[in-house]
């Protein structure tokens, strides 16, 4: 005889057929547009709305290359660019914030000024701030300066954005490290610098490739900044995408739905990997656990 | 009532946790549950308790089978080695909280928290919640809320392991004095012998799922049935010694001690059975020997490696070469390290144990 | 001369004095913020007094308070707070009623669990561009799939986006479908926070299943609800993205939130110093609720501890 106990908070097979169930039919307007983008034009269209069809890749070529109408021939489409601009613009202002920031939080996380808590709370309020407020000097300025379509003027504007949320994720991480480790290391006749990159740096990688990645979802999500602060030249794919939507003659759903698509996949990676981090990350490190 | 298992065990996965479980606790009774972390001490509390379910085996709570029950069904209390008092409530509602499911009226419970608030001194801390309670208070209250409803039995996981030592002094004999009045049998986990010793009617050694002896405090310590629980009752640790029998004459038998000495040591008949060139293992405690200035066939030869002094008695580690002894001393007998002393074993103190472990004499 | 000299290396030594470390290592931060944000606040703070507009080349006039005066008796602008306030609050009540029962869900362990979250969990890492196109298409009255199985049920032309309260409706279930995960995240951090043991004693002591719930996982929970509400609110608040991509604000303005319509002001009436006065308006309103948020916080971090 063998009797089977279920723990307390546990369940087995059963219960995972349920969730996946409603899992699904949460996640089915993600997987809806997956599927449109795999549909010709006339399936896309078609009603009633079509769950079985044969599959291709068309959309996704067209995203990239074009049908010209006079000669034939395929012809690049902008969406490379954009796609690039994009990785580009997001990485080089995630990037620096992560560097900026890290030392900010550090010094908010070990050094307390006076006024800790206000210089934070002023942080904070940054991040917090609808961007469309700050956007309408912003605007203004970048007019002005001649940095409005430049790579330089919205890399830096989204350096600005990001290091708000860099500087209280990073401080999360920071406050969780046991600071006897460092005293003991100073003890040790460790200058500052080697305590904090041998011994701090080290121990919050993880975090800080985190806030990495936090921020480059956040990034590369923006789209107010860019609509009014990109050129032609730098244009990034929310914008591309909002630009297509908003298209002359009827919307191509199929050609839309496969930016989109090619747009989710970094996303997917990093739900996956970071979903430890992730209550930390979209809260800004302010709730840990 | 009473509290029935029989050949209890718990599997997880591939390890026995528990290992075919017999035994029983009568009315009244309070046993304990003795033994190292891990040995399946906890996991057979939470079987009679129901939070686990047995893999085989049966329990039995007043006679009847309650195996497949789950534990609001069985009519238990027990008392978590967290205390478990739900931070939201105050200690009175804590207290009250088990009752609530019993269809008592608002007055009866009034009266049964005040009950067991005079007889745990807890009327001062009433109103407060355990976040603002100290240590001990929680441990009261955790015992008072398992105590207010009359269950079929008691249980209590290691229920003074987070207090620090004085307290716990203070509340074993607290405890002990509230499970007097309990008409019901009582288990007690804990990995504290003192605790153990102090409290229990009767204690079950637990080693790797087994129970390795049931008896009363005094024959535990006096008469272990094996080297394990010779080893693991007493403070300081019982001295093992491995042994070959050399000779023996009815009443007196040599051992040859593994490192080359010699002992000669009282026995009773049953040894002299036993063929010379057998293995055993000398068992005896530290309060059993004596440092002797004089070479004394009941004796070895030592060196006095570490001393302890801890107050009223002092400590001494002493070597063989082979083995280390401690021996417990008067604080008054004057040691240095390094200096070489005979060390007597006292007659009849000494436990003689098997090649597999079990006792062959017990003085 | 010595002296000076003296004072120079001085200058050095007072930069690099330990006690300054700390100011020194946030010095980048804050300067890159306020060229990037404070800088430009306090500009259109002084806009807000002016009468500029971005298009034209007329030099602009000091006009005291009369932008905040006109802002505050604008019908419009109260129109649109309200419309912001309605879905703000649909929005978060929704997210809470979905992230919460989520939440009761996944606080089980049951094999495959990683996954089927990352199902639930990916909407709110999306754009919010991707989202309103998904839900454009959605409420597409011809194709979409929603016009469509609803279509099927009314046999009527379904146009979710023809009246205003549909409109408003199509906003807020996809901003809900968006950010329940997020309410669910809290939820289930406190959820998980819960020691077994007293769910074990609340067996033990017979306690029923609502009883269970309000003593034992409540109190867990209540504290991430709050920071959830406030951190919805304030995000919600500023609800931009969706609502252009799906309705654009309309039908008429019935959608416009006060993001949008600041948006419309700033950049296609370029009323730059008056849309720079509501814009502080709003500032101070996120102001407020952020320190609330901060309080929360702070108390839930006692909690904790």
């Amino acid at each position: 005889m063998v009797r089977k106990h279920r723990e307390i908070g546990k369940a087995g097979w059963g219960y995972t057929a349920t969730t996946s169930i409603i899992g699904f039919i949460y996640f089915f307007p993600v997987l809806w547009i997956i599927l449109t983008a795999f549909k010709t034009r006339t399936d896309a269209l078609a009603t009633p709305p079509k769950l079985f069809f044969t599959p291709t890749l068309d959309n996704f070529t067209s995203v990239f290359y074009r049908a010209s109408i006079t000669t034939g021939s395929s012809q690049a489409t902008d969406m490379g660019l954009y796609f690039f601009n994009s990785i580009f613009i997001a990485g080089t202002s995630v990037g620096l914030a992560l560097i900026v920031g890290t030392l900010a939080a550090y010094a908010f996380s070990r050094f307390p000024l006076r006024g800790n808590d206000t210089y934070l709370f002023i942080i904070l309020t940054t991040r917090m701030m609808p961007p469309i407020v700050v956007i309408i000097p912003i605007f203004l300025m970048f007019r002005l300066s001649g940095l409005a379509g430049t790579y330089w003027g919205i890399i830096l504007l989204y350096t600005a954005f990001n290091i708000p949320f860099s500087i209280w994720l990073i401080k999360s991480f920071f406050d969780e490290l046991n600071p006897e480790i460092e005293d003991a290391a100073r003890m040790d006749g460790s200058t500052e610098g080697r305590v904090f990159f041998g011994f701090c740096i080290p121990q919050i990688l993880a975090g800080l490739s985190a806030t990495f990645v936090f921020g480059l979802i956040l990034t590369w999500n923006e789209f107010l900044f860019a609509l009014l602060l990109t050129g032609v030249e730098t244009r990034t794919v929310p914008v591309a995408m909002a630009r297509t939507l908003g298209g002359e003659v009827g919307v191509d759903y199929g050609l839309l739905a496969a930016i989109v698509t090619l747009f989710l996949i970094p996303i997917f990676f990093v739900t996956f990997l970071l979903q430890n981090q992730l209550l930390r990350g979209v809260t800004f490190g302010t709730v840990k656990k | 009532m009473t509290i029935e298992l029989k050949k209890l065990t718990k599997r997880f996965g591939a390890l026995t946790a528990v290992d075919s479980v017999d035994l029983t606790v009568g009315d009244g009774e309070v046993l304990c549950l003795l033994g190292p972390s891990g040995c399946g001490k906890t996991t057979t509390l939470r079987m009679v308790a129901g939070l686990e379910l047995a893999s085989e085996g049966e329990v039995y709570l007043g006679g009847k089978n309650v195996s497949d029950r789950a534990a609001r069904d069985r009519n238990v209390a027990m008392s978590f080695q967290f205390y478990a008092l739900y931070p939201s409530l105050t200690v009175a509602e804590n207290l009250a909280f088990p009752l609530y499911g019993e269809g008592l009226s608002k007055t009866e419970i009034e009266v049964r928290v005040a009950r067991i608030s005079d007889t745990l001194q807890l009327g001062g801390i009433l109103n407060r919640t355990p976040g603002q309670l100290a240590e001990g208070e929680k441990q009261r209250v955790a015992v008072g809320r398992s105590i207010i409803r009359d269950p079929t039995c008691f249980l209590f996981d290691e229920p003074l392991s987070r207090l620090d030592v004085q307290l716990r002094e203070e509340m074993r004999g607290e405890i002990k004095l509230v499970l007097q009045d309990l008409s019901r049998p009582t288990v007690i986990v804990t990995h504290d012998q003192l605790e153990a010793l102090t409290m229990a009617d009767r204690i079950a050694v637990m080693r790797d799922g087994r129970i390795e002896q049931v008896d009363t405090p005094h024959n535990v310590f006096q008469r272990p049935k094996n080297l394990f629980v010779a080893g693991f009752i007493g403070t300081p640790q019982m001295n093992l010694l491995t042994a070959t029998l050399t000779a023996s004459n009815g009443a007196n038998a040599e051992f040859a001690i593994s490192g080359g000495q010699t002992i000669m040591i009282d026995v009773d008949p049953r040894i002299s059975e036993l063929s010379p060139g057998t293995d055993v293992t000398l068992g005896v405690r530290p309060r059993n020997l004596e440092i002797s200035n004089e070479p004394t066939p009941d004796g070895i030869s030592t060196t006095i490696d570490i001393v302890e002094p801890m107050g009223a008695e002092t400590l001494v580690h002493l070597s063989d070469g082979q083995h280390v002894l401690r021996l417990v001393t008067d604080w008054r007998v004057p040691l240095n390290e390094g200096d070489k002393v005979h060390t007597r074993f006292l007659p009849g103190t000494t436990h003689i144990f098997t090649a597999d472990e079990q006792v062959l004499r017990t003085p | 001369m010595a002296n000076t000299a003296k004072t120079r290396s001085g200058f050095g030594a007072w930069l690099l004095d330990p006690k300054r470390r700390g100011a020194l290592l946030v010095a980048p931060a804050i300067t890159i913020l306020f060229v990037m944000n404070i800088f430009p606040l306090m500009w259109s703070f002084g806009l807000s007094f002016f009468n500029y507009k971005a298009s034209s080349l007329k030099v602009p006039t000091f006009k005291g308070f009369d932008n905040y005066g006109k802002v505050l008796t604008d019908e419009r602008v109260w129109e649109r707070f309200q419309t912001t306030a309605i879905i703000v609050s649909s929005s978060v009540i929704m997210q809470l009623i979905i992230g919460f029962l989520m939440a009761m869900m996944f606080a089980k362990v049951f094999p495959l669990r990683r996954i089927v979250l990352m199902l639930v969990l990916t909407p709110m890492m999306l754009s919010f561009v991707s989202v309103g196109v998904f839900f454009k298409l959605f409420y597409e009255p011809t194709f979409g799939i929603v016009s469509f199985v609803l279509n099927f049920f009314t046999e009527e032309r379904f146009v979710l986006l023809g009246s205003p309260e549909g409109a408003i409706l199509g906003i807020v279930i996809a901003d809900a479908w968006m950010w329940s995960p997020f309410v669910m995240l809290l939820v289930l951090a406190g959820l998980v926070s819960v020691p077994k043991y007293l769910y074990e004693a609340a067996e033990i002591d017979r306690a029923s299943k609502w009883r269970t719930f309000w003593t034992i996982t409540f109190p867990y929970i209540k504290s991430l609800l709050l920071l959830a509400v406030l951190f919805r609110t304030i995000e919600t608040f500023k609800l931009f993205d969706v609502v252009y991509i799906i309705t654009d604000g309309g039908p008429g303005s019935t959608t416009e939130t006060i993001a949008v319509y600041l948006y419309r002001t700033a950049f296609q009436f370029f009323k730059t110093s008056q849309s720079s006065a509501l814009a502080y308006i709003v500032l101070f309103i996120v102001i407020v609720l952020t320190n609330l948020y901060l309080y929360a916080v702070n108390r839930r971090e006692e909690e904790v501890e």
